[in-house]
């Protein structure tokens, strides 16, 4: 890709846009909508090539990609996209548009996030520049494939592209879009942000984390079962290394609790790994997941209250800490359980890292639960549910806080 | 040296090692130290023998070094891994920690192995070319002992200021800042006289003195026996700058050719550093270089075993200069063996990650002084 043809891609996409624009938007909505039931097939086309071309690509087991699809797809029907275009598009008899292009900067090798990216701007007749992950250069392709299966016009309005970042000619390109959707580290999206002008809109998708609250009737029994089952489910699901995966399970109870929740938490962690094996590791990934249990042998030989339960393969570990400090994530299947005196501490625990907090799995709090929802939403989480469902977002999901679709809107009229 | 009688008798055939003017690979000596160095920190050190035990080692059973266990430089941050009594702490070396939840700590009851061994390695892979005997003009990109009295890295450079610097040596760094009219003249200075000059701090530091040379449209053109030497990474800093690239910075800034800057491996958990060949032999490929009271070995992250030539794998290090703490220790960063040294991968600030989660990146900054 060389900055001139980028550039003949963008102008292309313009004059796409503009004749995407003449289209009533809720023809556009149901032709995404189509778009997102085919998706939901297990069966159709692009969604079995994903299932089958990710996993070299990712390193993520086949068995992880066909679940973490089927579970992450299941809530996105078209009827949820039309519920959201009306919530957060409809202005009176007409609906927002977006801006004549948006740059989307994928990131990261998780298919779900690419698959709305793409998705959203068109459901706001904006034209989408789509620049592919480095890790995965297999679902954007395959998302724009499926648009133009049911939608050829609509599929013209969608360009996939893919050069290495470190291409400053092709991203100033690929920046001059009048909306950037960034998606990545920090740092990306900081540099993002420097090279975008102030009259273009920028939104952030940044790294972010999850965690799970567990009340005292979620510490014992079946609840405490079922509970730790639908952990292990959210942590296995994409290994560890979504912005939704639980990093750590905060237990709002004494000791045994604390010590109940983690013994449980290895047993279904380890029934989940038969299921869905956990992928490749990165070397330096395997190094810190290494340090980090050594580091708690360590510990215990000092005499700490930590436990450890941990695959002798090293395909997961669970670290009971004896207090509430958030210590390193080495991620890939490897969960703290901390002791918290009551949900309302988690902020002070959290610090400063509270900023960066997606969403939270709870159970185990009765009549307190929508309370303690409440709080955790203020807290920052964008997503609370019960254990095993943070890897399914709904449709209207407001990620980092964002509405889905909402965010996107232009400056443009309003057409019907 | 010591109080204890045991530990100051391996203290000083250490240091006695390190002070031998050639470097020699004595295999049965370095075992047979490492064996008895080790045997001493088991009896003394109850979390590491109770570590030891759980991993069903103790002094009785174990024959080479290779299987003596290793404890990961992150537990520094959390518990006194020594073999002595606290009380007999006369030294704290502090991580510098960043967002870790605590800052690492190593406690010594002397400064005598740590110092020697850090002459020793810091003359070898510096200040090659220097006579005997002479002076080099010294200049530190990092705080003075009396700024950071706890920073390793600050009391190294103070150390070496102190044996070989001219009486123009001095820190750029003061009160937390780089002081630039300070750096200006020095540079200045050393541009003119064309003697013998050491640049010496942390890589991050040299990021911002190039930044301020650009920032001033300056250039320098340092005699062609100066000598750069860098160290540490960007972990928990806003920018990241890759080696290649900050080398040619410098060059292009300072006048000092790649081939004539070190990258030194060290960490705050170490009494022992481990710097680039180039210096010293200009002529082979770069490759860190470990003294003959170290050894470096690069394990597989998982099953722990060795890599084969050639493969990255984790670093794990035995230092005899770690006579007050623990010998055997695993890093967290990643290496692979080069020849008669080893190389450090380092981080691509480049690399996308799989996924979108914050937590290790946010949580296990841990940049050393």
């Amino acid at each position: 890709m060389t900055p001139g043809a980028l550039r003949a891609r963008l102008a292309a996409l313009r004059a796409a846009g503009e004749e995407l624009r003449k289209r009533s938007a809720s023809s556009v909505i149901d032709a995404l909508a189509a778009v997102l039931e085919r998706w939901r097939d297990p069966d159709s086309p692009e969604r079995r090539e994903l299932a089958r071309e990710l996993p070299a690509a990712t390193g993520f087991s086949p068995q992880n990609v066909r679940e973490g699809l089927a579970r992450g797809l299941a809530p996105w029907s078209g009827d949820a996209l039309r519920a959201l275009a009306e919530r957060e598009l409809a202005r009176g008899g007409a609906f927002a548009r977006g801006h004549d292009v948006t740059a989307v900067l994928l990131a990261g090798a998780i298919p779900m996030p690419a698959l709305l990216s793409v998705i959203a701007p068109l459901a706001l007749r904006s034209a989408a520049l789509v620049k592919t992950a480095a890790r995965d250069p297999i679902t954007a392709p395959l998302v724009a494939r499926s648009i133009a299966a049911v939608d050829p016009q609509l599929a013209r309005c969608v360009e996939v592209v893919s050069f290495p970042g470190a291409d400053a000619a092709c991203m100033e390109v690929f920046l001059s879009a009048s909306c950037v959707l960034a998606t990545g580290s920090d740092a990306t999206i900081d540099a993002v942000a420097a090279r975008v002008a102030p009259h273009q809109a920028l939104l952030r998708h940044g790294h972010r984390f999850s965690l799970a609250l567990l009340g005292r009737a979620a510490c014992h029994g079946a609840a405490l079962e079922d509970a730790a089952r639908g952990l292990a489910l959210d942590t296995a699901l994409w290994d560890q290394l979504g912005c939704l995966s639980p990093v750590a399970a905060y237990v709002c109870g004494d000791a045994a609790a604390c010590r109940r929740v983690g013994e449980a938490l290895a047993r279904a962690l380890e029934q989940v790994e038969r299921a869905l094996p956990r992928g490749a590791v990165d070397p330096r990934a395997a190094v810190l997941f290494a340090h980090e249990r050594a580091g708690a042998e360590l510990r215990i030989a000092a005499g700490q209250p930590v436990a450890l339960h941990a695959a002798a393969d090293a395909s997961w570990a669970v670290v009971c800490e004896p207090d509430a400090a958030p210590r390193p994530a080495p991620l890939h299947r490897f969960v703290r359980v901390h002791r918290l005196t009551a949900p309302d501490q988690l902020g002070a625990a959290l610090g400063p890292l509270a900023a960066q907090l997606a969403g939270v799995a709870v159970a185990g709090f009765g009549r307190a639960e929508a309370e303690v929802a409440i709080s955790l939403r203020q807290l920052g989480a964008s997503r609370v549910c019960a254990p095993g469902e943070l890897q399914s977002p709904p449709l209207d999901w407001p990620r980092d806080g964002l509405p889905a679709l909402g965010s996107l809107v232009g400056t443009g009229s309003e057409t019907p | 040296m010591s109080a204890d009688p045991a530990r100051a008798e391996l203290d000083a055939a250490v240091i006695a090692w390190t002070r031998e003017p050639r470097w020699t690979y004595d295999d049965a000596r370095f075992e047979a130290l490492a064996l008895a160095l080790w045997a001493l920190q088991f009896a003394r050190c109850a979390p590491y023998r109770r570590f030891c035990e759980a991993r069903e080692r103790t002094p009785a059973d174990v024959r080479r070094w290779q299987d003596i266990p290793a404890v990961p430089t992150g537990a520094f941050k959390e518990l006194a891994l020594t073999s002595f009594p606290r009380e007999r702490a006369v030294h704290v070396f502090r991580t510098s920690g960043t967002t870790a939840s605590e800052r690492g700590a190593l406690l010594l009851d002397t400064l005598d192995v740590y110092e020697a061994s850090l002459r020793a390695s810091f003359a070898r892979g510096v200040l090659p070319g220097l006579a005997a005997g002479a002076r080099i003009s010294f200049q530190v990109l990092a705080p003075s002992t009396s700024e950071a009295p706890d920073s390793s890295l600050s009391h190294m450079f103070d150390t070496v200021m102190r044996d070989v610097g001219s009486p123009d040596s001095g820190h750029w760094v003061t009160r937390g800042a780089l002081d630039v009219p300070r750096a200006l003249r020095s540079l200045e200075a050393a541009e003119r006289s064309g003697d013998p000059v050491a640049l010496c701090g942390t890589a991050f530091a040299f990021v911002h003195l190039l930044d301020e040379l650009d920032r001033r449209g300056r250039r320098f053109a340092l005699p062609s026996s100066a000598r750069v030497m860098e160290t540490g990474g960007f972990k928990g800093r806003a920018r990241a700058v890759s080696r290649d690239e900050l080398y040619a910075w410098i060059e292009a800034s300072l006048g000092v050719p790649p081939a004539r800057i070190v990258n030194q491996y060290g960490m705050t958990e170490l009494g022992s550093q481990f710097y680039d060949s180039v210096l010293g032999d200009p002529a082979a490929p770069r490759r860190k270089l470990a003294p003959p009271w170290t050894r470096v070995r690069i394990l597989d992250p998982k099953s722990g075993a060795p890599v084969a030539d050639g493969e990255i794998g984790r670093i794990a290090l035995l230092d005899l200069a770690n006579t007050g703490s623990v010998c055997a220790l695993e890093t967290a960063d990643l290496g692979r063996a080069q020849g008669d040294g080893f190389e450090v991968i380092g981080r691509d600030p480049e690399a996308e990650e799989r996924g979108c989660s914050i937590a290790t990146d946010a949580l296990l900054a841990d940049a050393r002084p």
